[in-house]
């Protein structure tokens, strides 16, 4: 692939943690590559397969779903179904034969600027090789 | 051995003395080998009733069915549905139960064992055949099937004809029911997942080829939808068919409709429906293999289900459609699932 593809990566953001581990990273000044785009939502819990199939639909070249640790998430338990469900969507992307570092999850906390920071910066590494989406993108 | 004159007994007894509205099974089709699903209501109809390997159909989905009518019913008849299940049918009644979609005492399960063989595949008997016309199809003793033609009798090895599915049964006889006819016996086949890894073992660029070919097919006639008794949902995510966007249409709107996938049968959207399909069968999907059988194009669809079925089982050690007391597969956690993908 060309060296100029920037990878497009959509993150998803739990408020309470993720959200604001994102918000240290950038009131903190850390740099980080400007190629995610940050979606917040209120709970890892409450993400939706439909919403990762829907933004691989809709051209991201990545996505990242993020929440709280295990046992900090804000709703108790809402990580642990997250944790349960994100792996199977996972599972059945491999299966379909999408690239596995297409997907990725991780958990953040509002502490964690620089852990944040360093995975976009890896995922960024592990997108470009592999160029962009266009298995999942809508053509017309 | 099933012994049909039990099952008919048993269904005369139960609509006799009104236990039961009706009794839903199979009977013979007007084409003469295969069976349909058979409603019966006067006790006098229940000579109709068959069961041998013909009886491919899951019969669940008219328990959902039957939901729908009661429900908009002023006077509901209250008293249970008697319904044929076999082992495998029995456990998509476990779901149900499962989800609390039913009630235990709406239903009557008269439970039919396969007893170590199973049900035929339609396709598969034909190419057998070789253009001959069965007449008539039963279980044999040992692990075959008899098939009359002409009045000449067949003897065909039971795994040469059998459904895909039967072949990795986990379910040879009902898990639930109120009734059983027949034996408990268990299977031999021990490998429930075997046909997976003809599509697993491809390298990546092959698996996407492969299901691209697939899922391009698509017609989007949603027969599988239809004919799934797990597909239960009023209002389905892939239905925004009614919802236009106009200059007038309010954001809040719009966000209150979002188009998930578009009508079309473009590659990407039939991508979308197939994957939220197979997401939304995970730990529910019990291998009744009644969406491949409507497929008109013949896509391969059980084999995203299953996969996730099979993976249900190696993450997180999950049964499908065993124990109705047991929360469902997503709606549950431990705090031991993997985490070995997070970073």
């Amino acid at each position: 692939m060309a060296d100029d593809f920037e990878p497009k990566i959509v993150a998803f953001l739990c408020k309470w943690c993720s959200s604001a581990g994102s918000d240290l990273a950038g009131v903190s000044r850390m740099q980080y590559p400007p190629n995610v785009i940050p979606i917040t939502v209120m709970c890892s819990g409450s993400i939706s397969p439909l919403y990762i199939l829907s933004a691989f639909k809709k051209g991201a070249d990545g996505i990242l779903v993020s929440g709280c640790h295990p046992g900090d998430c804000h709703y108790i338990k809402g990580n642990y179904y997250a944790r349960r469900r994100i792996a199977l969507v996972k599972k059945l992307l491999e299966y379909i034969g999408l690239e596995p570092q297409r997907f990725q999850m991780s958990w953040v906390s509002a502490a964690e600027g620089t852990k944040y920071t360093q995975i976009i910066k890896d995922f960024v590494d592990d997108l470009k090789p592999i160029g962009p989406q266009t298995k999942l993108r809508r053509s017309s | 051995m099933v012994n049909l004159e039990d099952l008919k007994k048993e269904a005369k007894m139960l609509l006799e003395e009104g236990k039961v509205k009706y009794i839903i099974g199979y009977e013979r089709s007007t084409n003469g080998l295969m069976s349909v699903p058979a409603f019966i209501k006067n006790p006098k109809n229940v000579e109709r009733l068959v069961w041998d390997p013909s009886c491919i159909y899951n019969l669940t989905r008219f328990l959902v069915d039957e939901k729908r009518r009661k429900a908009r019913e002023k006077k509901p008849d209250t008293r249970p549905v008697g319904i044929v299940v076999k082992g495998c049918d029995s456990r998509a009644v476990v779901v149900l139960l499962q989800e609390k979609f039913i009630n235990r005492e709406d239903v009557y399960i008269l439970g039919v064992s396969c007893e170590g063989t199973g049900v035929v595949d339609e396709k598969k008997l034909a190419e057998k055949l070789k253009g001959k016309r069965p007449d008539k199809i039963e279980f044999d003793e040992k692990d075959n099937f008899i098939i009359t033609s002409n009045n000449e009798k067949i003897k065909i090895p039971a795994q040469e004809i059998l459904a895909e599915r039967c072949l990795e049964c986990r379910a040879s006889f009902p898990v639930i029911y109120d009734e059983l006819l027949g034996e408990k016996v268990e299977r031999k086949s021990g490998e429930p997942f075997k046909s997976l890894e003809k599509i697993e073992s491809l390298a990546k660029e092959d698996r996407w080829a492969f299901w691209k070919e697939q899922l391009d097919r698509c017609i989007r006639c949603y027969a599988c939808r239809s004919v799934c008794p797990m597909c239960y949902c009023d209002e389905c995510v892939v239905d925004t068919i009614s919802f236009a966007v106009t200059a007038d249409t309010a954001a809040e709107e719009k966000a209150q409709k979002i188009k998930w996938v578009e009508k079309s049968p473009d590659s990407s959207e039939n991508f979308v429906y197939h994957l939220v399909r197979a997401i939304h069968l995970a730990g529910r999907c019990i291998d009744c293999g009644e969406c491949e059988r409507v497929c008109p194009l013949d896509i391969p669809i059980r084999f995203l289900n299953k996969k996730l079925e099979k993976e249900a089982k190696e993450l997180f050690d999950y049964d499908v459609g065993f124990d109705p007391e047991k929360p469902s597969l997503v709606s549950s956690f431990k705090d031991e699932d993997p985490e070995d993908f997070i970073r």
